[in-house]
């Protein structure tokens, strides 16, 4: 069984079909990459998946069960973590503190009652915080307050507290969007230890081939709402209607 | 992920007796902000009203004394609200009148023991917050704004004439009836030796010993872990959403919450004042509460009760003539003055201005 499954999955935006009978499946321990050009619909996929958009028709499952009908919140519970395209942290919060509340999420549940214990006394969160951030290379910057990082480090953040979240599967949206050639290979650095240490599924949305073709395993093409190619780097290298719809037929 | 009941199992289960007591027991900073807050407390009637020279100055009356923490209380939990959890709600009026009246009609029908009459308006206030919350949350913003608004207004329309027969209509509720703390002391009556100087009177060692609680509850609310959830869905409700919180249950927490310490400072005011104005349900009473807590500064557990304290007393004491007398009638401008010009002066309100100052002198972060 794989881990996520979509299933004829549509997503129109008035006359617009963004997502067009995606039938996309991710193994456990597996990273696939989507990849398309810009307004191919890979963040709506994306979207759709996490449950902050509601589809058209078709089905999506994970562990399969389906996850058309849950809330957000019910879907990161039960282990799918999103990052951002853009840093969405807590910045008026610590550096700490936003990796405690996703770590606090994912311990906790969704909501508790835990309004007179003091967050001291949450040991497992303090301890996932703390890994997270040593993994993001933000510990030494815990105390800061978040809207005081460098764009890079706010990115990192933001897969941070996706990490935090101690996911099954990661999606990441443009992980690197915006990040200079150092930050961008200081994360590419942190995905492929990601994928090293912790072993984590996850689907990546990217714009860098060079990226794509050095961390994937299985490569998703993406075109006006359409899988119009899939598999190996080497074979999506070597596809014609790739070439053609996407890369202008560049030489790779 | 999916550890949940793990969790729960070194949570729960591990719980002994010594824990749940353990629970209750002051921690870390809790003490010494319970114990500066109880001095001030204790010393804030006799300078306010009867320490010679300063309460000349002041003006200062016991009875405002009282008063202002009842509303302080009101405000600190609004602030819960408003400052941590991002919400505005324009209808608290709602939890602080309806508590009065619950209070005050339970005082004739049932009891006037001043503690179980804030029982009663307390209790009432917080269902009516469930409620309310449960029907204005669904949107946010605005939306939620009005919504509270409007739920107000049409309790303030019910009592005034519909339910009439209950609330005494546009006359306000006139048959309070308390008795005395704890079945010996009339609460206007003095408090014998020393305290009488410091405090006064039974009412106010009454209304004081409940702020001290509702201090403490606010400060161990803001520093569980819900403190920190409600920071976090006023910054970025959609990332809340996608780290896997309930923002929709938090939320109506919080509300719940502020609704409670509405409905305690409500009950404590019709005890106060042993009468409900309709007024206390109209919307400027809401409106009132939105302005203590900005000019006192929002996202701090004091600033609002400083905020409180500053609206009273010159609605009260600048309104009253000496030594004011050149001012008192344009009051109302001397009151929009005073908020404009500490909302431009300090955007973070008193509070956030001490907190700045405090911040030059030590160079230290907060
Ligand atoms: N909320 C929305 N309402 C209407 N149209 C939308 C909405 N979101 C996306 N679209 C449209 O759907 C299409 C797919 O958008 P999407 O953001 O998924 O593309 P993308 O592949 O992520 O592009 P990019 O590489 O620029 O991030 C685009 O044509 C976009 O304009
Ligand atoms: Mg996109």
């Amino acid at each position: 069984m794989a881990l996520l499954e979509t299933e004829n999955l549509v997503k129109e935006f008035g006359g617009l079909v963004a997502t067009d009978e995606v039938n996309l499946s991710v193994e456990e321990g597996e990273r696939v990459s989507i990849i398309g050009p810009n307004g191919a619909g890979k963040s709506t996929l994306v979207n759709l998946i996490t449950r902050r958009l509601d589809p058209t028709s078709g089905d999506i499952r994970f562990k399969g069960e389906s996850i058309v009908g849950h809330d957000p919140h019910e879907v990161v519970q039960m282990g799918v973590s999103k990052s951002f395209q853009t840093a969405s942290i807590f910045s008026d919060l610590t550096v700490r503190e936003n990796a405690e509340i996703a770590a606090l999420a994912s311990e906790h549940g969704s909501f508790g009652f835990k309004l007179l214990e003091h967050r001291d006394s949450l040991t497992g969160v303090h301890q996932v915080a703390r890994d997270t951030l040593d993994a993001v290379g933000l510990l030494d910057q815990a105390d800061r307050q978040a809207s005081e990082l460098p764009y890079g480090d706010k990115r990192r953040l933001e897969i941070g507290i996706a990490l935090a979240a101690e996911p099954d599967l990661l999606l990441m949206d443009e992980p690197t969007a915006g990040m200079s050639p150092e930050e961008t290979e200081a994360t590419v650095d942190l995905v492929e230890e990601v994928k090293r240490e912790l072993g984590l599924t996850f689907v990546l949305i990217e714009h860098d081939m060079e990226i794509v073709f050095r961390i994937s395993d299985r490569i998703v093409v993406l075109n006006r709402g359409q899988v119009i190619a899939e598999g190996t780097p080497d074979e999506i290298k070597g596809d014609a209607a790739v070439q053609e719809a996407y890369l202008g037929g560049v030489e790779l | 992920m999916s550890d949940e009941p793990a969790a729960a199992a070194d949570g729960e289960t591990g719980s002994s007796f010594a824990d749940t007591v353990g629970i209750w027991m002051p921690r870390g900073d809790e003490l010494r902000v319970m114990t500066a807050t109880a001095v001030v407390l204790a010393v804030f009637p006799f300078v306010f009203s009867r320490m010679p020279v300063v309460s000349d100055l002041l003006q200062g009356y016991q009875s405002l004394a009282t008063l202002i923490l009842i509303w302080g209380i009101f405000a600190l939990g609004f602030d819960l609200l408003l400052g941590y959890t991002g919400l505005l709600s324009f209808g608290h009026a709602a939890f602080w009148g309806g508590a009065a009246y619950a209070a005050g009609v339970f005082s004739q029908h049932v009891s006037g023991s001043p503690i179980l009459m804030v029982l009663a308006g307390t209790v009432f206030a917080v269902l009516l917050a469930w409620f309310l919350g449960f029907l204005s949350l669904r949107r946010g913003g605005i939306y939620f704004a009005i919504l509270t608004l409007a739920f107000a207004q049409m309790m303030f329309y019910m009592s005034s004439s519909p339910l009439a027969f209950i609330t005494g209509g546009e006359n306000g509720f006139t048959g309070v009836e308390t008795a005395e703390l704890f079945g010996l002391f009339p609460l206007e009556s003095e408090l014998p030796l020393v305290l009488e100087t410091l405090l006064g009177t039974w009412l106010y060692a009454f209304v004081a010993v409940i702020a001290l609680l509702c201090v403490a509850l606010g400060y161990r609310i803001l520093h569980s872990p819900y403190g920190m959830v409600f920071r976090a869905i006023r910054e970025n409700e959609q990332r809340a959403e996608f780290v896997g919180l309930n923002v929709w249950r938090y939320r109506l927490m919080s509300f719940i919450i502020s609704g409670f310490f509405a409905g305690v400072a409500g009950s404590l005011f019709v005890i106060h004042g042993t009468y409900v104005p309709l007024s206390s349900l109209y919307w400027t009473t809401s409106g009132e509460v939105v302005i203590m807590t900005v000019l006192g500064g929002t996202g701090s557990l004091f600033g609002p009760v400083v905020g409180a304290g500053v609206y009273l007393y010159v609605e009260n004491i600048v309104s009253g003539g000496h030594p004011f007398e050149f001012v008192a009638p344009f009051w109302h401008l001397i009151l929009g003055l005073v908020f404009v010009v500490t909302i431009w002066v300090f955007p973070r309100g008193i509070w956030g201005f001490f907190r700045d100052v405090r911040d030059y002198v030590t160079g230290g972060e907060d």
